[in-house]
């Protein structure tokens, strides 16, 4: 080796410093980069309609969305809007996922539960919940109850997936030392089997929450006086951009903030996570 | 005006058309006109039918919606020229956005002629739902808010000082749906689905729209300010052949012109384009039934149109600085203050 | 309490796993089985634990277990089988709370195995903030806290480094010497085998009988490395083993 090396530097090679190729592949945090996405995209928008680039058609100006909001804030019609679409969203969505969490760990835990039911909810999951709500407005009137089905019925699927999926995925070898030490099968369930599993169920109830919004929407459908889902159906049928994009961006920090209560949780239960 | 890229494409066609300095006439001109699959929209069919819109120099497309919204819609992008269907809050809006006008009228109610009616689901007749002064405190089925079914219910509540809920339905199957099961009180549609519905004793007719709305413009014609303000000679020629195929049918079907032959006759042709999926014998009752008188001449009820924009505006349903020349271009027709 | 094995036999499927296995393990010694891969070691243990059924054979207990144990057959598992979500404390306790036990009389028995395991400073812990070595004695820790008639370990060494594992063998004798415990001990090293059993048990390749018995007379705390006595026992495994390891890869490539 110190030879060859010897002979290189002979021939009058100088030394080259190694190449780094280990960047990239590792996400870090740039939150600001999100930020001024959204910042760029829209002063774009707000450039365009401000020079008729984009017309009045196509999309509203940012600034009268804007305005549009801050009507609504003094107006106190948000909060007649937001207050039916929280209680549905909030009813509807912890019936659907405990039910869902419920059903799931029942799949998990018995092998009949997961025959019988398994195909069950195969069946159901591609459904589009949104078909069956005239069915529902019989089942359960036109009023809230409707709703609150609706939206159940849409997180429960979702969720029942993805709990018994977690389910499944427990360490067999933790359930095997429980076994081990003597341990009831209701502790084996309880201090083994749903603690495992709850990583896999946060994050499936990260996706059936988010169904849950989008469901707030059709849920609203049918009459509903109040509610964000109804606000923005009307303003499509008005053809009022600026109200259809307040209402769309109030679901859209709706979203953000849902998804920011799991993380708070997941922070909070899932600490010992590597 | 501000042109998206459709209609800046759709200019830059009419420039290179008009170059070509001929007449409308001889052109053959492809135009699309939008219909939904009701009696009401026969005006069209039959000058298809009959070749009032060749005649006219056009090449008709028949373009077929679910509901009278989408066909706003495609008017204001461009993919539909012309077309019927009521006032809406929708209809104003797109008109204040620029993207299209009123230029004639369709359906009014008239004294005389069977109109819209007032609708209670069994539940509440019972309840004592027997007049629409009774309305009080009822729910009121509409498809959406802003829609000609809300602004109905708000006049006739209004008339009576008043109040009833709106429950939006979204579809007009879904309103009957609920009116049938009780899930809401009252309705008012038109008689042909009016008289069937009460027929089968699940609901009671209560009441005529025409008492409250004397000469109301149900439907009009519409178009995109695109074609209202640079198509003048098409859009004429489009009310043209569309007036023949009205006459046609207000002769034959009201007036009877051609006994009882011409009735079946338009009958057949109508059946083409409405309830085709039942057989010609199921078909016809609902056709003859849903017979309604549609303005000759596509003549608009301008006082009627003034009212229901600024029932719109006071409901804040559409923007208040909006004016009766931004939503109507009264050129074409003859107008009248009914 | 011994326990005594009598006529083992089984087979997975079509794979007879193990035959014809009768093995006394007396009380307070180590006993170490090993065997090529694939022999049913690990299954032979889930056996004598009660985790599966032999299809013939019995696995008998002699005597009853001393008073005061919880969980007269307790394993250690190679990949320690620690609770993530549960603190070193806690996944001690998680053992005893079925028994009934809690608050005082727990933590008694917490601060007990875990100075025995040297770890009363890491109670706190999540095992993710522990190293290998320390998750395998939190697991040993857990063990000692129900009290075991027989520790059944299945390779509790294997998945650490060399010096680790070194550390460790150190802590099993000096815990064997301060209280001795009755073990079934499998393992892939002879050198532990030898370090710790008081009896070595060959099994041969698939399906596994017993190959050879092998006995070590010096006390466990006085072996050293080094040790001739050891040593010639150590080479006697190795040549048993090589000649059960080599027929099982040809066994391999043929098959
Ligand atoms: N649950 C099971 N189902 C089917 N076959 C199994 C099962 N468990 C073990 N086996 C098979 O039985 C044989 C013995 O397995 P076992 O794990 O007992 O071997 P081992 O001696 O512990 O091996 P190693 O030294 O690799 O740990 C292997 O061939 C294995 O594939
Ligand atoms: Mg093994």
């Amino acid at each position: 080796m110190a030879d060859a090396e010897g002979v290189k530097h002979r021939q009058g090679d100088s030394p080259i410093e190694v190449r780094f190729r280990g960047g990239g592949f590792a996400p870090r945090s740039r939150r600001w980069v999100g930020v001024a996405v959204f910042v760029v995209l829209i002063a774009l928008i707000q450039w365009g309609t401000e020079t008729g680039w984009i017309s009045a058609l196509t999309l509203p100006k940012p600034t009268d969305v804007l305005a549009t909001f801050g009507q609504l804030w003094e107006s106190g019609l948000l909060f007649k809007h937001l207050q039916p679409s929280l209680t549905r969203l909030v009813i509807g969505a912890a019936l659907g996922a405990s039910t869902g969490i419920a059903i799931g760990v029942l799949i998990g835990l018995f092998s009949y539960v997961r025959a019988g039911l398994v195909p069950l909810v195969a069946a159901i999951f591609p459904i589009p919940k949104i078909a069956l709500l005239p069915l529902f407005v019989i089942w359960f009137g036109i009023d809230e109850g409707s709703k609150y089905a609706l939206i159940a019925f849409g997180t429960f699927t979702p969720t029942v997936v993805a709990t018994y999926g977690a389910v499944d995925n427990v360490d067999r070898s933790l359930i095997r030392m429980g076994q081990s030490f003597g341990l009831s099968w209701s502790s084996i369930v309880r201090k083994i089997v749903l603690p495992g599993a709850m990583p896999g169920i946060l994050s499936g109830l990260r996706i059936s929450l988010a169904i849950a919004i989008i469901l707030l929407v059709a849920a609203e459908m049918l009459g509903a006086e109040y509610g964000i889902g109804a606000y923005i159906l009307e303003a499509g049928s008005l053809y009022d951009l600026e109200r259809l994009f307040a209402g769309v961006v109030i679901l859209s920090l709706l979203g953000v903030l849902v998804s920011a209560i799991i993380g708070l949780i997941e922070r909070r239960l899932l600490g010992w996570r590597i | 005006m501000r042109l998206n890229r459709r209609q800046t494409l759709g200019l830059m066609g009419a420039a290179a058309a008009s170059t070509l300095a001929a007449p409308a006439i001889a052109q053959n001109k492809k135009i699309v006109v939008g219909a939904l699959r009701f009696t009401s929209h026969s005006g069209s069919f039959i000058a298809v039918e009959r070749g009032y819109f060749a005649e006219a120099g056009l090449d008709v497309e028949l373009k077929f919606f679910q509901a009278a919204q989408p066909m706003a819609v495609a008017i204001a992008s461009g993919d539909v020229d012309y077309a019927v269907t009521a006032v809406s809050g929708g209809l104003i809006s797109l008109a204040d956005k620029g993207a299209i006008k009123v230029i004639g009228g369709a359906l009014s109610e008239e004294k005389g002629i069977d109109g819209q009616k007032i609708l209670a689901s069994d539940a509440a007749f019972k309840g004592g739902l027997t007049a629409p002064a009774n309305l009080g405190g009822k729910t009121f089925g509409m498809s959406t808010a802003g829609s000609s079914f809300h602004y109905m219910g708000s006049k006739v509540a209004q008339a009576e000082g008043v109040e009833m809920s709106f429950k939006p339905l979204q579809k007009v199957g879904a309103i009957i749906g609920a009116l049938k099961s009780g899930q809401i009180d009252a309705w008012s549609i038109v008689p042909h689905i009016a008289k069937p519905l009460a027929g089968s004793g699940a609901v009671h007719i209560i009441g005529d729209i025409s008492d409250y709305l004397p000469g109301y413009q149900v439907t009009t014609v519409f178009t995109s300010a695109k074609n209202a303000a640079d198509e003048r000679e098409q859009t004429q020629d489009f009310l043209a052949g569309f007036g023949k195929g009205v006459s046609d049918y207000n002769s034959t079907m009201i007036d009877k012109a051609d006994g009882d032959d011409g009735v079946n006759e338009m009958v057949d042709l109508i059946h083409k384009y409405v309830y085709t999926d039942r057989p010609r014998e199921k078909a016809a009752p609902s056709i003859i039934n849903g017979t309604m008188r549609i303005n000759e001449g596509s003549k608009l009820n301008i006082a009627s149109i003034r009212d229901q924009l600024e029932w719109f505006q006071s409901e804040d349903l559409v923007g208040k600085d909006i004016t009766m020349d931004t939503l109507v271009d009264g050129s074409y027709v003859e107008t009248y203050e009914g | 309490m011994d326990i005594r094995l009598d006529a083992i036999s089984h087979h997975y499927g079509a794979t007879e796993v193990l035959r014809n296995i009768s093995l006394d393990i007396p009380a307070g010694e180590i006993v170490c089985l090993v065997g090529p891969s694939g022999c049913g070691k690990s299954t032979l243990l889930r056996f004598i634990g009660g985790l599966e059924r032999p299809e013939s054979g019995r696995v008998l207990q002699l005597g009853t277990p001393p008073e005061g144990s919880l969980n007269p057959l307790t394993f250690v598992f190679q990949d320690f089988a620690l609770l993530p979500w549960r603190t070193v404390k806690g996944n001690i306790s998680l053992v005893l709370e079925d028994h009934g036990i809690r608050g005082a009389r727990a933590k008694a028995i917490i601060d007990d195995v875990l100075n025995r395991t040297r770890l009363a400073d890491f109670a706190d812990a999540l095992p993710k903030q522990l190293s290998g070595g320390m998750k395998q004695r939190v697991a040993i820790a857990r063990a000692l806290a129900v009290n075991p008639a027989v520790m059944l370990m299945d390779e509790p060494l294997s998945a650490l480094d060399a010096q680790t594992r070194e550390l460790l063998l150190d802590d099993l004798v000096s815990l064997w010497t301060r209280q001795p415990f009755t073990a079934v001990y499998v393992t892939h090293n002879l050198a532990e085998a030898v370090r710790l059993g008081h009896t070595i048990v060959v099994l041969s390749r698939r399906p596994g009988r017993i190959r050879e018995i092998v006995s070590i007379e010096t006390p466990i705390d006085q072996r050293r490395a080094g040790d001739p006595v050891c040593q010639q026992k150590h080479d006697l495994l190795w040549e048993l083993m090589r000649e059960e390891a080599r027929a099982a890869d040809e066994e391999l490539i043929d098959g």
